[in-house]
């Protein structure tokens, strides 16, 4: 019971705007996630299963329509509570890696650029930059109207402090993030005093230069996503010359005395609630509701039922909640296309199921399963079938006519088994030389719509005379053996949720396949060379151009559907409850909470 | 006395130390690495970055140091620091304490004083339709688990009627010191963790009451013509009540167990609710100061029992 948060990714994405000022974009965590989505407490949902969510009478925004200028004024004040399944852990971006954590400290630090929510574009936002001709260097200039909330400038400096932090922090999963930097990693280990690649313009505070060893595309957001931290409260934790100075055990991590973002920390009670208040020294200008509490609730019944009773002003919620809002005047519904996908994962590595590694075999499996009556069984039909890595929505995915659909048909299905040399046995099953084809497909335990689709894909393969020994185990066991290659896995059913940028190198690379002495998210064990430069040219240019990188991953994507290493499942609707009164709302896929632009949401009286 | 809750307080180290090697050999070799947990999903972490995390966890060294190095420290009062948090242990914990124990005194309370009466009027009305009723209930109480009717006392109370809030401490925007507020949210999860104790002390008190009145005492009081409440409470009450204290014991203990469970359906933020979440996460220091604050929370509760004990029954001395 309890914890049971679609671990989904950090990314607080803000981005343009529809209303008269711009609005900035968050990038901090720059991380995929293996989705661990919803699990329900021992209770079946509060609500009945039926579908038809379209007709919730409050109206089932679409993305776009949200966004229409409303003739109402916009007017401040009131209270913004977000409901949440884990208590926030720590309040430093330097040191901590959940999202929890992160969905809070992003509305208190902003960063130099913002991504766009809907576009995945990368644009400035606390700085603007140029880079050079090489991708190697990049000139950077913080704008001059961001101060901190103490009226302070924010400066060159409180770049450099952040990298500096983290380079030293003993206990920060994101070490690594700067590592394409120059003298980073000398300055990190303590052999140099200072930072050679970030020069601070001595005319200009708010002026800096990076220089890196290597073109390293995702730094737009990985780097630069990375909030700046401020010196002046921060800078004395870390200290050049004395690698063992740390800012880990900084008072201030966990109450944040300063915001560069829309909202200061006021107050965290611990385990219930945290407490933002507006920063009205904001440099895009304040924002318009007084205060943003983030709420822990058990579970998803728990806050859909805090939602209608209006303890909560919103909440995401899954498919299967959502006919549970029907009526409800008061609650508005935004659903959007998520950056995220639920798949089954084919060892092609491990000699057990030897016979995965054909990929006659792993397409006979894609066309023998009906993903569309998958998406209607387990999402009520809030979602859609995946066909590649990258959702549709996104540049770097290819476009759907290149791509084969891997239409249900079940005498296809079996025709490639017979080609790749299978029989089918008097019990109905194939079998090759004495060995049937059986495979044990294993997911995380708790995780309702992956047990569902579990159940299903179980049923059907039965029909094209595959046997599933369907298996769940808990997340934190799994987790291990899927990353450290264990030959207990043959097959996997889990999900990824994409970082805004598309680079793939953790989960197709062959550098990155999981194996007992080399943990790796490529846990299916893919391997294929081709695949392998295409990521490489995405990853390290030279041209990092959208344009570019777009051309490389949509021959990756075409790769991968012809491939199958996954059969690539389907990927939901995000779905978000909101009190009605709220306006402002404009989710996109490349901002997993919706709440980009929150600093413009007001209430309408 | 004092010599005695001396010795009681003695024999407890080698009970605790048994407790916290079984909990160290059981959370170490359950399947799961908390490193790999902590460090999943960041992109472009390197093997060394782990192994950095490993030798700065202590978590590299072979297990009989580790837990060697566990016990120097324990014993000193240091707990280690939570992965997760980058705080120590204890403190973390101890700041969750307050929670917890206001919930289990309030169902202490409603336990008590619940479950005695109900036991004495089933006793008193044997046989009767409220005696039935009173004894399905204690059945019922005793065998439905709480998460359960914690949930569906959610949907009836929070969702249904409205009557209360269905979840935490206290009202989004409310202050830590509104006590009315405050009352209205620990009711339901109080009286769900009460609930099981009030089944087991109303079964026991009909018992011993049922077994006291047959007394000749009692039966000599009637005779000496005093009046039925006088009977009931002051002679046969007091006599019943000594089986009592047996089951008051570990009383404490249980509850903050039971509160466990309970405060994950209630998202309360108490001790149960951050080691569960620490059990989740493998944050091993943090499991372990909670298995260790819990047994010496029912190391201490055995103790008062029998001291308790001696004071309400003048035939048992303590030595």
């Amino acid at each position: 019971m309890g914890y049971k948060m679609p671990v989904l990714n950090p990314e607080r994405l803000r981005s343009v705007s529809r209303f008269s000022q711009p609005a900035r974009t968050y990038v901090e965590g720059y991380m995929i996630r293996l989705w661990r989505a919803v699990a329900l407490v021992g209770m079946v949902s509060l609500v009945a299963a039926a579908c038809a969510p379209s007709a919730t009478p409050g109206g089932t925004a679409s993305p776009a329509g949200s966004a229409a200028p409303t003739a109402a004024q916009p007017v401040p004040g009131g209270r913004v509570v977000i409901g949440t399944f884990v208590d926030i852990q720590r309040l430093n971006p330097s040191t901590s890696n959940d999202t929890g954590s992160s969905d809070v400290s992003g509305k208190i630090y902003d960063s130099l650029v913002t991504i766009d929510p809907k576009t995945a574009e990368v644009k400035p936002w606390l700085g603007s930059w140029k880079v050079s001709a090489d991708g190697l260097t990049f000139d950077w200039t913080i704008d001059p109207k961001a101060n901190w909330s103490d009226g302070k400038p924010i400066i060159a400096k409180d770049f450099l402090a952040r990298v500096k932090m983290q380079a030293r922090s003993k206990v920060t999963p994101n070490k690594s993030t700067f590592n394409d930097i120059e003298g980073y990693q000398d300055y990190s280990t303590g052999k140099a005093t200072d930072i050679s690649g970030i020069k601070i313009d001595s005319a200009d505070p708010k002026k800096f230069t990076v220089k890196f060893t290597r073109v390293f595309c995702p730094a737009m957001v990985s780097v630069f996503g990375s909030a700046p931290m401020p010196d002046h409260i921060f800078g004395k934790y870390t200290v050049d010359n004395d690698p063992t100075k740390v800012v880990d055990d900084a008072a201030e991590n966990n109450n944040p005395p300063v915001a560069s973002g829309p909202f200061k920390f006021k107050e965290w009670r611990k385990g219930d609630q945290t407490i933002l208040t507006r920063n009205d020294a904001y440099f895009k200008g304040a924002p318009l509701v007084d205060e943003l509490v983030f709420k822990v609730v058990a579970d998803t019944n728990v806050l859909a039922a805090q939602l209608k009773t209006g303890e909560l002003s919103i909440g995401k919620i899954t498919a299967t909640d959502v006919a549970g809002f029907q009526g409800e005047d008061r609650l508005k519904l935004y659903k959007w296309q998520a950056n995220s996908y639920t798949y089954i994962g084919w060892r092609g590595n491990n000699p057990n199921v030897g016979f995965l590694a054909d990929k006659r075999v792993r397409q006979a499996l894609a066309y023998g399963i009906d993903t569309a009556a998958v998406v209607q069984s387990v999402l009520l039909g809030e979602g859609a079938k995946m066909i590649q890595h990258h959702p549709n929505v996104s540049w770097a995915a290819a476009p759907e006519k290149d791509l084969n659909p891997y239409n249900y048909d079940k005498a296809k299905a079996e025709d490639l088994l017979k080609a790749a040399g299978f029989a089918k046995g008097g019990d109905g099953f194939y079998a090759k030389e004495g060995k049937p084809l059986a495979i044990t497909i294993v997911t995380n335990q708790g995780n309702k719509l992956r047990e569902t689709f579990l159940q299903v894909a179980t049923e059907q393969y039965k029909q094209i005379g595959v046997k599933i020994n369907p298996k769940v185990e808990a997340f934190e066991s799994l987790v291990p053996k899927l990353t450290g290659g264990s030959p207990e896995v043959e097959a996997v059913i889990i999900g990824w949720s994409l970082s805004a940028d598309p680079d793939p190198f953790t989960i197709w690379h062959s550098s990155n396949v999981a194996s007992p002495t080399k943990a790796g998210n490529n846990f299916v064990g893919y391997s294929n060379p081709e695949v392998d430069k295409l990521i490489e040219a995405g990853r390290n240019g030279p041209d990092c151009s959208q344009a570019a990188r777009q051309k490389n991953y949509q021959a990756l994507n075409k790769i991968l559907n012809e491939d199958q290493p996954y059969m690539f499942g389907y990927t939901p609707k995000e779905i978000l409850v909101a009190d009605a009164k709220i306006q402002g709302i404009d989710p996109g896929t490349f901002n997993l909470n919706g709440q980009w632009n929150i600093e413009k949401w007001w209430f309408k009286k | 006395m004092r010599n005695y809750i001396i010795r009681r307080l003695l024999y407890a180290i080698p009970t605790l130390i048994g407790i916290s090697i079984l909990v160290f050999a059981i959370t170490r070799l359950a399947p799961g690495d908390p490193v790999r947990l902590y460090t999943f999903g960041a992109l472009n972490i390197t093997e060394e970055d782990i192994a950095g995390l490993r030798t700065h966890w202590g978590l590299d060294k072979p297990l009989p140091l580790q837990y060697v190095d566990w016990v120097t420290l324990a014993i000193q009062g240091d707990f280690g620091r939570s992965l997760q948090y980058n705080r120590p242990a204890l403190p973390l914990l101890l700041e969750r304490l307050p929670a917890t124990l206001q919930l289990a005194t309030v169902a202490l309370v409603l336990q008590l004083t619940i479950g005695i009466p109900l036991g004495v009027i089933a006793a008193l009305k044997r046989g009767t339709w409220i005696d039935n009723v009173i004894r399905v209930f204690a059945v019922a109480g005793h065998a439905i688990p709480t998460f359960w009717i914690g949930l569906l006392f959610i949907i009836l109370f929070a969702v249904t009627l409205r009557w209360l809030p269905s979840q935490g401490l206290l009202t989004v925007g409310h202050d830590v010191w509104d006590i009315p507020d405050r009352v209205t949210h620990i009711i339901m999860p109080a009286f769900v963790l009460a609930l099981g104790g009030i089944a087991n002390y109303s079964r026991y008190l009909r018992t011993e009451t049922l077994d006291v009145i047959s007394q000749d005492y009692i039966r000599t009081a009637h005779a000496k013509g005093l009046r039925e409440r006088r009977v009931v409470y002051v002679h046969a009450l007091r006599n019943a009540l000594i089986p009592m204290v047996t089951a008051l014991g570990p009383l404490l203990a249980v509850l903050v167990g039971g509160a466990l469970v309970i405060e994950q359906v209630f998202t309360w933020p108490g001790v149960g609710q951050f080691t569960y979440a620490a059990a989740r996460s493998k944050d091993y220091p943090v499991i372990m100061a909670g298995v260790m604050v819990a047994s010496a929370l029912l190391v201490i509760s055995y103790l008062i029992r029998d001291i308790a004990y001696a004071i309400v029954d003048p035939r048992i001395k303590v030595r």
